[in-house]
């Protein structure tokens, strides 16, 4: 469990590799995702240079998945040649922000097939931290 | 972990041929991952692991996909990058930008406000370093008095010093009366030796023997207060 702030006390050097990226948070059996910009080789519960975003993959009451994104900080990011982890990349594809993931699509008709052969809807999450 | 079976002897007799070249009969038992220099399981000796099967349709689909997507991640990457750069230029977030005119009487404004502040500041300072030196005046003054009280105290002690040594300097054995007194001393012998006894009466006198000259007739205290002292002395 992270104990420092997502406030971003990070430190970084200036051409190291960044990454957005998940940090998992939450508990045992109730995850919760932080997006956060840090070092690319950092260990995910290290401090964070910033956050940007948040992601609660459990749906809520009304069967809504909650994401927050920080646009102009992820834009900014990018622009300074932050990398993308995949399934960041995948939600903000599926939010509009990036063209959509090729794996999402994959999921997606993966799991068309598999209701066409069973007849259940068992449909895998498409996004998988 | 290593453990050494049981019966290794009996064993090593009977079908010495199965064991390896080891003497010993060496059995891991594990309960995590197996360590990268243990050998191959004899269960998962000869397994082959079966490869997925790949569908070529969904290959092709998947790698049409992703180059679609590179292609795009690129242009946007280099699109954000060029915005960046743009805005690292063109952005007034961290400075302020004005015009040679603002900037001049912004300027005059500024030197207009600090002559304000000096002016109050150094009326202020004058008034206060006025005050400090009444106050260090004063206490220059006190401060001599005390010194010069103080150098009276130790005249006056001096003199007392000097008064004393002139009266005791009347005694004093000089080269005039040297032969006086070494003749007054020669003439006048002093024997401070003495002895005592049990009950405490001194004899003095280095010579001197019980019941002879200078032994005290009754002694002034009583015998078992002296005796006591005595014993308190050891």
């Amino acid at each position: 469990m992270s104990l420092s702030p997502s406030s971003g006390i990070g430190r970084y050097y200036k051409h190291s590799a960044k990454i957005i990226r998940f940090v998992r948070l939450g508990c045992t059996n109730r995850p919760f995702y932080h997006v956060v910009v840090m070092e690319r080789r950092k260990n995910q519960h290290q401090p964070v240079i910033e956050q940007v975003g948040t992601y609660d993959p459990m749906p809520n009451q009304k069967n809504e998945r909650l994401v927050s994104f920080n646009f102009e900080r992820i834009r900014y990011w990018l622009g300074r040649g932050a990398h993308l982890s995949t399934p960041t990349a995948e939600l903000l594809g599926i939010a509009g922000f990036l063209p959509i993931h090729p794996r999402t699509y994959m999921t997606a008709w993966r799991n068309r097939q598999k209701v066409a052969e069973d007849g259940t809807i068992e449909a895998k999450d498409p996004v998988e931290a | 972990m290593l453990r050494t079976t049981t019966g290794v002897l009996a064993r090593l007799t009977i079908n010495e041929s199965k064991t390896s070249s080891s003497a010993f009969a060496l059995e891991f038992v594990r309960w995590r991952r197996k360590p990268r220099w243990l050998p191959v399981a004899k269960s998962k000796l000869y397994r082959v692991p079966e490869r997925k099967e790949q569908n070529a349709e969904e290959r092709a689909e998947l790698m049409r996909l992703h180059n679609n997507y590179k292609l795009q991640m690129r242009s946007l990457r280099q699109y954000l990058r060029e915005e960046v750069l743009r805005l690292n230029v063109t952005t007034t977030a961290d400075h302020i930008v004005l015009t040679p005119e603002q900037e001049e009487a912004e300027f005059a404004r500024c030197m207009q406000e600090n002559e304000t502040w000096n002016q109050k500041i150094a009326v202020e300072r004058n008034e206060r370093l006025l005050k400090e030196r009444e106050r260090q005046a004063v206490e220059i003054r006190e401060r001599l008095e005390a010194a010069r009280v103080r150098e009276e105290e130790r005249m006056e002690r001096i003199e007392e010093i000097v008064r004393r040594e002139k009266e005791l300097a009347k005694t004093f054995i000089t080269h005039e009366n040297l032969e006086t007194a070494i003749e007054q001393a020669l003439a006048n012998p002093v024997d401070y030796n003495f002895s005592i006894d049990l009950q405490g009466n001194i004899y003095r006198g280095r010579t001197t023997l019980p019941g002879g000259k200078g032994t005290p007739a009754t002694s002034g205290v009583q015998d078992t207060e002296v005796q006591q002292t005595i014993e308190a002395s050891n």
